[in-house]
């Protein structure tokens, strides 16, 4: 077992470099990277100020362009730049943003804390709500309750979150005016008392809030169900039954635990979501997080920072699916992992 | 039909038609995209019939006809809206038939006296209002449907036609094959391709197809696992060790046997698949990443009305038909779903 997770963490390296080196690939391959940026920044800055700019016409020298391709890194081979990348981010230096100049860390981790209240409010929301909800529609399978509830619950199932994001807004943001039309906290902020405060983030926080949830929601609470229902058909329920032991008594004693199984099976993956979140949220209710920031790095060809948010989601991804299956091996005793061929 | 005539196959299908609202949704679908490739009839600034001099003009299908072909006044293609204002002033037994939908997807309805976008109107014909360059919303709708069907029914066929094929070889040679792909998807699939595709389309304007290449070229992975856990089943059992003992090739193997005794349960992922790829073809037009400009999507128009809040129209068109097509998917995918694994219940029951 233990054998089997450290060759699992071991495969950890393989696949980060090639996620890195294939989106690192990318980035160089395709044109319009920040030296063209800089090239038409400096032709329309030459125009804007010709007064004072008399030399050059606006459009950068051959020994300019050279040295902010040295600067850049661009002056080399493909595969020697990935490698000075890969040397540097291995003593945790991704580089500076081309955009801001400043520390790509640094900017990540700015955004940090927004990022991660809305992964764990949701994390947290979805657990509370779900694993109940789940646990009644599949003890009352057929029942009114079943299907009023799974009416709301197939909605937010069909439709993915940013739909249900951009509704939200539109209506009770838009349309109503109930809620701010986005940001994480008003302008006043820092003025407000500390319930104000809360009040604030709160009230901001409602909408997106939602749309997150409406897409986990569903399908934890799904998953829960028939995980529940196929427990609930399995042959120790029937031992359970014969015994003389109520519906919620063996629920409680038998099903209960092996049912958390498919959960736990999803609880790594969250890790990720817990600090990346959905881009098309946050840019829709315009949250200043990873996935906005993201967003911005690629409409910028800001590959730094495009690259710097690779690398923390593809480890957390990666690390995420160990965790999965270590979940899975703590709720269920029966499961070996490398035991045998699969 | 081959697939639909062994008696596992009926027995499932009999099931699917007992989920009444699975079925009823199916046939919905069934319709409404049916409808969507005819959609030049439906919604159309042409018109369908024009009734002139005793003779009979079927604008959609045939050739332009110019204002002049119909007794006007300009030389440039017949505005068949106002031809049928002008017939109905003159009482003189000439007629036009308009489609249901009097507009094209592309075409610049300018009211009088207002501005772009326009509330929906009986009055003016747009039955869901204008966007914000007075093309008619409604038109947009149906065109942006076809739109997004047809893109995600050939993606689906890509990403299966490919997923199935990598699948079945990694479960049928296994070994050495299988490991090395094993890890290739697993990076290919932890690569966030939206950003790849966001990158590529900043700089080049992506059309239909080059579109749907680069999400195939990533959303291959999602079939592959399941085909070769499948391929590996089936190449342990019996009829697959008779085959091979009779002397069958390894492609005869695969193609006549394993790949028909796996592949059904792929139906069971179909539905899934629909709704994902018009769900990513939406976001990416949302985000301006999509198919270029004038294309009539569902995305640019979820776009323009985030950015006109106050047209509530727009918005509010979109989300509820991208409900109403995700709902019928979903719940034809819950009832294939269900065909295939007959739940037993509870000992409760």
């Amino acid at each position: 077992m233990a054998g089997y997770f450290l060759r699992r963490i071991l495969l950890i390296i393989p696949t980060f470099l090639g996620i890195t080196l294939l989106v690192f690939s990318i980035t160089r391959v395709v044109p319009g990277g920040p030296i063209e940026r800089m090239m038409t920044q400096a032709q329309l800055g030459g125009e804007a100020g010709s007064l004072h700019r008399s030399e050059g016409g606006g459009t950068l020298s051959d020994e300019q362009l050279a040295e902010l391709e040295r600067y850049y890194g661009f002056d080399q081979p493909l595969l020697t730049s990935y490698a000075l990348w890969l040397k540097k981010v291995a003593a945790f230096d991704l580089g500076l943003s081309t955009r801001y100049q400043d520390p790509v860390w640094e900017i990540i981790r700015e955004r940090f804390p927004v990022s991660i209240f809305y992964g764990v409010t949701t994390l947290i929301l979805t657990y509370l709500v779900c694993i109940p909800l789940g646990l009644m529609k599949g003890i009352y399978h057929g029942s009114r309750f079943d299907s009023m509830s799974s009416a709301v619950v197939f909605l937010g199932y069909a439709l993915p979150s940013y739909v249900i994001g951009i509704a939200l807004i539109s209506l009770f943001a838009g349309y109503y005016d109930w809620f701010p039309l986005g940001g994480f906290v008003s302008d006043d902020y820092d003025d407000l008392s500390t319930l104000g405060k809360a009040k604030d983030i709160f009230h901001h926080a409602v909408l997106p809030l939602i749309a997150y949830l409406a897409g986990s929601f569903a399908v934890t609470t799904l998953m829960m169900k028939n995980a529940l229902m196929d427990n609930l058909s399995a042959d120790y329920m029937r031992t359970a039954a014969a015994k003389g032991l109520s519906v919620g008594q063996s629920v409680r004693r038998h099903a209960l635990r092996n049912s958390l199984i498919p959960i736990a099976t999803s609880f790594g993956n969250n890790i990720s979501l817990l600090i990346g979140g959905s881009f098309l949220v946050e840019t829709i209710f315009n949250i200043d997080g990873i996935g906005l920031l993201g967003y911005e790095a690629v409409i910028e060809r800001d590959y730094p920072i495009v690259m710097g948010i690779l690398v923390i989601s593809s480890l957390l991804y990666l690390v995420g699916n160990i965790l999965s299956d270590l979940c899975v091996a703590l709720v269920d005793p029966r499961i070996r992992f490398g035991g045998g061929r699969h | 039909m081959a697939l639909l005539s062994n008696p596992i196959a009926q027995k499932r299908w009999r099931r699917f038609k007992q989920s009444r609202r699975g079925y009823v949704s199916a046939w919905l679908l069934l319709i409404l995209t049916t409808l969507s490739f005819a959609a030049e009839f439906i919604a159309n600034n042409r018109a369908l019939i024009v009734a002139y001099d005793g003779e009979l003009y079927f604008p959609t299908l045939s050739a332009q006809y110019s204002g002049r072909d119909f007794g006007q006044d300009y030389d440039y293609e017949a505005n068949y809206r106002d031809l049928q204002r002008h017939f109905a002033d003159q009482k003189q037994g000439n007629w036009v038939l308009m489609p249901p939908v009097p507009f094209g997807p592309l075409e610049n309805d300018l009211i009088d006296g207002d501005f772009p976008p326009n509330a929906p109107s009986l009055a003016t014909g747009h039955y869901l209002g204008t966007d914000t360059s007075g093309r008619d919303v409604l038109a947009r709708l149906i065109y942006g449907f076809r739109t997004a069907m047809l893109f995600s029914l050939i993606l689906l066929l890509f990403n299966y036609a490919i997923g199935v094929a990598i699948g079945c070889m990694m479960g049928y040679w296994g070994g050495a094959f299988d490991l090395i792909f094993q890890r290739l998807i697993e990076i290919w699939s932890n690569v966030p391709f939206l950003y790849v595709i966001m990158i590529v389309a900043s700089v080049i304007t992506p059309g239909f197809w080059t579109l749907l290449f680069i999400m195939a070229f990533f959303g291959w992975t999602g079939m592959t696992w399941y085909m070769r856990t499948a391929t590996y089943k089936e190449v342990a059992r019996d009829y697959v060790m008779a085959a091979r003992a009779l002397g069958a090739s390894g492609s005869r193997i695969v193609f006549r046997h394993i790949l028909p005794n796996s592949v059904s349960t792929l139906v069971t992922f179909v539905p899934f698949s629909v709704a994902s790829g018009i769900t990513a073809l939406t976001a990416l037009d949302y985000l301006g990443f999509g198919l270029p400009a004038p294309t009539p999507s569902w995305g640019e128009l979820l776009k323009q009305g985030t950015e006109n809040l106050e047209s509530m129209w727009i918005v509010s068109s979109v989300v509820l038909a991208m409900t109403l097509i995700l709902m019928l998917v979903a719940y034809v995918g819950e009832a294939i779903r269900d065909a295939y694994d007959p739940r037993t219940f509870s000992y409760y029951d």
